[in-house]
């Protein structure tokens, strides 16, 4: 009887007589205490770390931090984000290390309940290195494939090169009167030329899924809400001058009232900038009129 | 004598100068003059390392608030040894012209296993036990635990050092590693850490090119060496993969279960301190929310040299909030480590970028990019706050954590790839984790960023308009210096045929030809029978001598070579070439002769000299590229096409052409020297392949010397050694390629001088 013994807590009948095993469905035991958690096929995963801890931490990490999902930009400070993933850090630390359990997940729960808008806002961004990182994969695809596609261009370019070239041979060597020697010697010159050609011709291409301002198509530009300002709206006053004087007739019925004869009339080069003998006019009498009258009150 | 060059008084330690050095000195102080960096050949034996410090110490007596120091970084010991030597000689010169005593103070720097003086530590055998031993005696916290506890083991040298050493500068003059040992015991302070410290206000400091490169040790030493220095690279042929190797990380199961241990050890401590000593954790984490505010002030107030693994970024942002607290910490150390396990446990070959990683990662363990690119920082930190006495057992991690922050800052010019097993051994499972880098200008570009000039010196540069393409930097002068003989004392040849007419060549659908193996026997065979004394003879690789040697064997050509000389083999394991070596020179020295078969890239190729009769003929069969298949290198060439334009062959030839010059370069080391240079392939007659060989070899290449037979080559070998066998005098070099100070000031000569250097 000295082997029956919980595998988990490594208790053994020989220490704890009323030990109880208990038997599931695999057929491994566990006693009364250990086999208390709920067992569920479907919280089988591959192992996939040899420490078996660091494998729950982890799962227990992205359970966290589904719920805890915070951005840098929720902060004001980088002091205060550095405090809330602490916060995080020790979340995790008790759930994987059995500390004080039952308070921490009443915590988490709170603050799910509390925060459910922001957590399911924030589900669907990705934080500011993770983009970073995104957009990099990105261009190293690009990168790769644009090499590619410049290769085989390349080849093909080559190809065709080549081929039209010799077709130009065949066809002189039949048309031409000059000897076939000469024409050998000048088709290898070309040859030659066309190589170095290819070897220029490295032709870069434009990526093209940028916009023209540099900014990637697909990036995902933050979904945060623009910041609404809470003011009282502009109303406009029209402009009132006390002048002490007589009221300034308007620009429009100078001529009529026959200010305007009394001025130099405008040249028909100083139209060209919309100068008209108005202006000066009406500036004139502002001037003339204003401060005639005695101080009010 | 005394030069004048351009306006600049130099002394020059010897009666006589070559006409290439004048030349030299002449470019090298308009690079200095410009503020600007320098790419500059020069053949080996011509004196460049007494060029360079003449002028840069006349240069910083004569202007010393433009340039307050020289950094002269060299590749070896004996060869820091050797710099140090010359300088003596310089300041010797100095003293004995001026008639003052000397007042600049110049010192080799090298690690704590050459410089080490403390009875118990400096008897370890490996540098890695000596540096642990080490930190484990002089840590700061250690040190404090002491006034504690005075039973604790000391080193008296640094506690002694630390007591006074500092407050009275090391005095004046030049000091080799022996000196600063001396030194060290007389006074009874350590050397190490008198020269680490004394580097600070130096003139002059000579140490090894990772001092500067690698970010890790640069950090360390050089990183408040002053702005206004003059570094100079020497031997920097292979400079562009000094710098991809500093920043390249090689992961295997063997490094993540070591690390898995020291993340062990990291959590207990942690359990430990916690219950003793929380205060420490609590000042550490307030340390870390207010962020590396310190550092950052100094990087930007220019006092320090950049460390191209800690970006700018982390230096102005707080340590994000998910490995602030040390658990936290540890708990993402487990994590990621646990993910780079399951990384390993592949089938087949993956190779990935930074980005995509980072993506994987994230899906598969949750870790963002930002934490991990805090992950060495915040481990230095954190091994700082624990006080861990022996750094040395925490490399792993280290080396882990390295990884984290570079694969997350770069996203580009570095490459991950995953293999399971070696090319060699398919059946054997040992997955490696390559993280490589592409891209040698990251971890150089902060020296050419800090420092007012950098100069990129060796005998074998050419062509000499790539390096400035793969290291990214703008260089105000690039130029290749010729050798000015009296005679010709080299012989360049190239054989393309065997007797029988069969094409020589190495390339890989003829390596395992007999005809070829038997012509190249035949060719040492007729080399050994004519070449008096020493003949050295290089293979492309380890695996190709191998089956050569044994082809020879069985042909019965050893047998007959072995009439003439000792054959004697490089091997793999260091002890044994050096034991090779030596008994090689002892038969030549004795005159009985010697053939050492080698390796291209081997150890023999690059640092060891052969001078007179040591080496009177180099044979180079085939052309050392080096391995194609390596997914590493293609990769790299990839990289290379796409960002610089250049193209995998010329990149390919052009390593291949470096190295088989420097394996030829080995004979020639002065111009009382001669020798023979053999290249034993038909590819070498292509102008691709030649025109990439330094100046001063492709000019003594005739058209009639290229596509040889065994039996001209013969021919022509007979006829040099006739002729170089004859008497040859000081006098016959002088006023041609051996000056005195009158010859060089006449106008003639002036002029003949302007044209050595060759510009591009």
């Amino acid at each position: 009887m000295d082997d029956q013994g919980c595998p988990r807590c490594k208790t053994t009948k020989y220490r704890n007589p009323s030990l109880k095993l208990m038997v599931n469905v695999c057929g491994h035991t566990l006693c009364e205490n250990c086999c208390d958690t709920p067992l569920r096929k479907s919280n089988f995963r591959v192992q996939l770390f040899e420490d078996p801890t660091v494998d729950k931490e982890v799962e227990i990490r992205k359970k966290v931090l589904k719920i805890y999902n915070k951005r840098d930009f929720d902060f004001s400070s980088l002091r205060e984000y550095n405090d809330y993933l602490e916060q995080v850090e020790d979340i995790v630390y008790n759930l994987t290390n059995n500390l004080d359990v039952e308070n921490t997940k009443l915590k988490m729960e709170q603050y799910q309940r509390e925060h459910r808008d922001l957590i399911q806002k924030n589900k669907a961004t990705l934080t500011r290195e993770q983009e970073e990182l995104e957009e990099l994969l990105l261009l190293e695809q690009q990168g790769n494939e644009q090499r590619r596609l410049d290769v085989l261009q390349d080849e093909q370019r080559q190809l065709q090169a080549k081929r039209k070239n010799k077709q130009a041979l065949l066809d002189e060597l039949e048309q031409s009167q000059l000897p076939a020697t000469i024409l050998l010697a000048q088709h290898k010159v070309r040859a030659a030329q066309l190589e170095t050609q290819i070897e220029q011709q490295k032709q870069t291409v434009k990526p093209t899924n940028l916009f023209s301002t540099g900014i990637h198509m697909r990036q995902t530009v933050s979904l945060v809400a623009v910041p609404k300002v809470e003011d009282v709206l502009f109303h406009y006053k029209p402009l009132h001058v006390e002048t002490y004087g007589p009221p300034v007739p308007e620009l429009e019925q100078l001529s009529r009232v026959g200010y305007l004869n009394h001025v130099r009339a405008a040249m028909p080069q100083d139209t060209a900038g919309g100068y008209t003998s108005a202006l000066a006019c009406h500036r004139a009498i502002q001037d003339a009129f204003s401060g005639l009258f005695p101080l009010k009150g | 004598m005394k030069i004048n060059i351009e306006g600049l008084l130099v002394y020059f330690p010897y009666d006589y100068i070559y006409p290439e050095q004048y030349s030299y000195m002449l470019e090298l102080k308009r690079t200095l003059d410009a503020k600007g960096h320098g790419v500059l050949e020069m053949p080996s034996g011509t004196g460049k390392t007494i060029s360079l410090l003449s002028l840069i110490v006349a240069y910083q007596k004569a202007f010393p608030l433009e340039v307050t120091k020289l950094i002269y970084c060299s590749r070896t010991v004996p060869e820091i040894e050797k710099v140090v030597e010359e300088l003596r000689k310089l300041m010797e010169f100095y003293s004995k012209e001026t008639g003052e005593s000397n007042n600049f103070l110049a010192l080799a720097l090298s690690s704590r296993k050459n410089l080490c003086i403390h009875p118990e530590v400096s008897a370890l055998r490996f540098g890695k036990e000596v540096d642990g031993k080490c930190h484990s005696l002089t840590a700061s916290y250690i040190r404090a635990q002491r006034h504690s506890n005075a039973d604790l083991p000391a080193c008296s040298f640094y506690e002694e050092f630390d007591a006074v050493g500092r407050q009275v500068p090391l005095p004046a003059g030049v000091y080799n590693l022996d000196d600063l040992k001396d030194f060290g015991r007389r006074k009874g302070w350590c050397p190490y850490y008198l020269a680490r410290y004394s580097i600070l206000h130096a003139n002059i400091v000579v140490y090894s090119y990772h001092y500067l490169l690698d970010p890790k040790i640069a950090d360390l030493v050089s990183k408040e060496l002053s702005k206004k220095s003059i570094v100079v690279f020497d031997e920097a042929h292979n400079i562009d993969n000094v710098c991809i190797d500093s920043m390249s990380v090689n992961i295997t199961r063997r490094t993540l279960d070591n690390c898995h241990k020291n993340v062990d050890t990291l959590q207990n401590t942690i359990q430990k301190i916690k219950e003793t000593d929380t205060a420490k954790l609590k000042e550490e984490y307030r340390r870390l929310v207010e962020g590396l505010k310190e550092a950052n002030v100094a990087r930007e107030t220019d006092v320090y040299l950049a460390n191209p693994v800690l970006p700018d970024e982390i230096l102005r942002e707080a340590v994000p909030g998910t490995i602030r607290t040390a658990e936290h910490f540890v708990g993402f150390l487990r994590r990621f480590l646990e993910y780079l396990k399951s990384r390993l446990r592949v089938q087949h070959v993956v190779q990935e970028s930074a980005p995509q990683f980072l993506k994987d990662i994230f899906d598969k363990v949750c870790i963002d990019r930002k934490p991990l690119r805090f992950c060495a920082e915040r481990l230095q930190s954190l091994l700082r706050t624990l006080e861990i006495a022996d750094i040395a057992d925490f490399s792993a991690v280290t080396l882990i954590s390295n990884f984290a922050t570079l694969v997350s800052t770069y996203s580009q010019g570095f490459t991950i790839i995953i293999e399971p097993f070696e090319d060699r051994t398919p059946t054997i499972a040992n997955p490696v984790l390559h993280f490589s880098c592409m891209d040698p200008s990251i971890a150089i570009k902060p020296v050419f960023q800090r420092f007012q000039s950098v100069i990129i010196t060796s005998g074998t540069l050419s062509p000499l308009d790539i390096y400035p393409r793969i290291l990214d930097f703008r260089p105000v002068t690039v130029a290749s210096f010729t050798m000015t003989l009296a005679r010709t004392c080299l012989c360049p040849l190239i054989v393309g045929r065997g007797n029988d007419q069969v094409a020589l060549s190495s390339k890989f659908e003829t390596r395992e030809d007999f005809a070829v193996i038997r012509n190249y026997g035949n060719l040492l065979l007729e080399m050994s029978a004519i070449v008096p004394d020493g003949i050295v003879a290089f293979f492309t690789s380890y695996v190709y001598m191998e089956n050569i040697v044994a082809a020879w064997y069985e042909q019965g050509i050893l047998e007959n070579i072995q009439r003439n000389k000792l054959i004697f083999i490089e091997t793999q394991d260091a002890a044994e070439t050096s034991m090779a070596l030596e008994k090689y020179q002892e038969a030549c020295e004795n005159g009985r002769g010697a053939i050492l078969l080698s390796v291209a890239r081997g150890k023999v190729s690059e640092g060891i000299d052969f001078v007179h009769h040591f080496g009177r003929a180099v044979i180079m069969f085939g052309v050392p590229y080096v391995y194609t298949q390596s997914r590493i290198l293609k990769a790299r060439l990839e990289y290379l096409r796409d960002q610089f334009q250049i193209r995998e062959n010329d990149f390919l030839t052009f390593d291949a052409m470096r190295h088989a010059a420097q394996c030829v370069g080995r004979a020639i080391r002065g111009k009382t020297d001669y020798g023979l240079m053999i290249f034993a392939d038909k590819r070498y007659a292509r102008a691709d392949k030649r025109g990439k060989l330094p100046r001063w070899i492709q000019e003594h290449i005739s058209d009639g010397s290229l596509n040889l037979t065994v039996d001209e080559t013969v021919h022509l070998s007979k006829h040099f050694l006739r002729q170089m066998a004859q008497p040859f005098r000081q006098e016959d070099q002088l006023g041609l390629s051996l000056l005195t100070l009158e010859q060089l000031q006449s106008e003639e000569m002036l002029q003949k001088i302007a044209q050595i250097a060759h510009q591009t």
